[in-house]
């Protein structure tokens, strides 16, 4: 590094000194931002949230819609800071309860893209039982969940996606309890389609989420983020770049997971990504319900 | 006649050499930027380096590709790739 820096300063390379103002209209991408918020964005240096922001406005971006067309709930946690950022209709809520504001709004203007962006354990804790009946209910509602294994707002709690034997500040010696896999509850629940990638391979992510955006029922889209700042410094993964190659190495597509003989696959520690599951069949709820609007109305007063 | 035998000389359309010319311009907004070293480590063309206060600056433009990993990785936003044609 020291001879980069050398080269810096053979080049004699000046700070960019660009005014605010004028850097939000450098990039598309940026112009979906809040431009009367505080940036830099609250989260800390090298957070994958930051990415997933960036991934979820491109996707926007791409599907071609509005910002009046799209609105983003949260809850609390790291996560929940996110939508504050964004120039869309948002809407920030109670911790866990993303999902349950989300579904009023979904009922109410079944024409708007609902995204719920949630944490992990905004997500699976605190919301466990909002999560698993709107995808029960297929409600067409895009939920976005930023896997970080950890409570990192709060210090480092273990959540319910901690993995056994991790530390974290209430599991000093090993967390002990098994992980809830995300993915596969939101399958087993009804979800119809699901999909999972890491920030690492954020391409992959915009894909994922403008399908999970296009898809009419209940969609949600794992983003694997570990927080660098409580998990990786209480287990010792080091820092941001190195917890970014980490997510390189120790993850697999779902394609190369297919080729593995079951035996691997049993074994299989690795972070799966891919679209785990699409379901074309299930009708969306807000659907059903108008319905059974149209119809309990045309039966009954004629 | 000027045409047939333009029909059998190689076409005349100028091949460049190959040259080495940068086909992005990567411009890192420094305020913004909380210095977590992302851009920097994955750089696939060392474009980007750090400097003392752990800032990236553009060190190598000639070396840019265009391949947008930093500014689609940048949690902060704060860098922008323009592709140059």
């Amino acid at each position: 590094m020291a001879e980069h820096i050398l080269d810096a300063h053979e080049l004699d390379v000046d700070e960019i000194r660009i005014p605010r103002e004028n850097w939000f209209e450098s990039s598309e991408t940026l112009q979906k931002l809040r431009k009367n918020k505080k940036f830099p964005t609250i989260w800390c240096a090298g957070c994958g949230n930051g990415i997933v922001m960036g991934s979820l406005i491109r996707a926007i971006e791409h599907l071609g819609l509005s910002n009046d067309e799209v609105a983003l709930v949260s809850g609390i946690g790291c996560a929940g800071r996110m939508p504050v950022y964004m120039d869309f209709n948002t809407l920030h809520t109670n911790h866990g309860r993303a999902l349950a504001f989300a579904t009023g709004l979904k009922i109410a203007r079944p024409d708007m893209k609902v995204i719920a962006i949630m944490g992990d354990g905004d997500a699976l804790a605190i919301g466990g039982n909002h999560f698993i009946h709107a995808a029960r209910r297929n409600i067409g509602i895009t939920s976005i969940v930023i896997n970080n294994a950890i409570y990192g707002m709060t210090g480092g709690q273990y959540s319910p996606t901690t993995p056994i034997g991790k530390q974290a500040t209430t599991a000093p010696y090993g967390n002990i309890e098994p992980s809830f896999p995300l993915c596969e509850l939101a399958i087993a629940a009804g979800a119809t389609y699901v999909a999972r990638s890491t920030v690492y391979h954020v391409l992959e992510l915009d894909k994922y989420i403008e399908a999970a955006i296009r898809k009419d029922g209940f969609s949600l889209v794992e983003a694997v983020s570990y927080c660098h700042t409580t998990y990786g410094r209480l287990n010792k993964f080091g820092t941001a770049p190195e917890m970014m190659r980490d997510l390189k190495k120790n993850s697999i597509s779902k394609a190369a997971y297919e080729k593995l003989s079951a035996k691997r696959q049993a074994g299989n520690s690795k972070i799966v990504r891919g679209v785990l599951h699409v379901n074309d069949e299930r009708e969306e709820f807000t659907k059903l319900c108008r319905k059974l609007t149209e119809q309990a109305q045309g039966g009954g007063r004629q | 006649m000027a045409d047939a035998i333009s029909v059998i000389q190689p076409p005349t359309v100028e091949i460049a050499p190959r040259q080495k010319k940068p086909r992005g311009e990567v411009i890192v907004f420094g305020n913004w930027c909380k210095g977590c070293g992302l851009c920097v480590e994955f750089c696939p063309t060392g474009v980007l380096a750090l400097d003392e206060a752990d800032h990236p600056v553009v060190v190598k433009p000639e070396n840019c590709t265009g391949c947008h990993w930093c500014d689609t990785h940048c949690p902060d936003m704060a860098i922008v790739v323009r592709r140059i044609e």
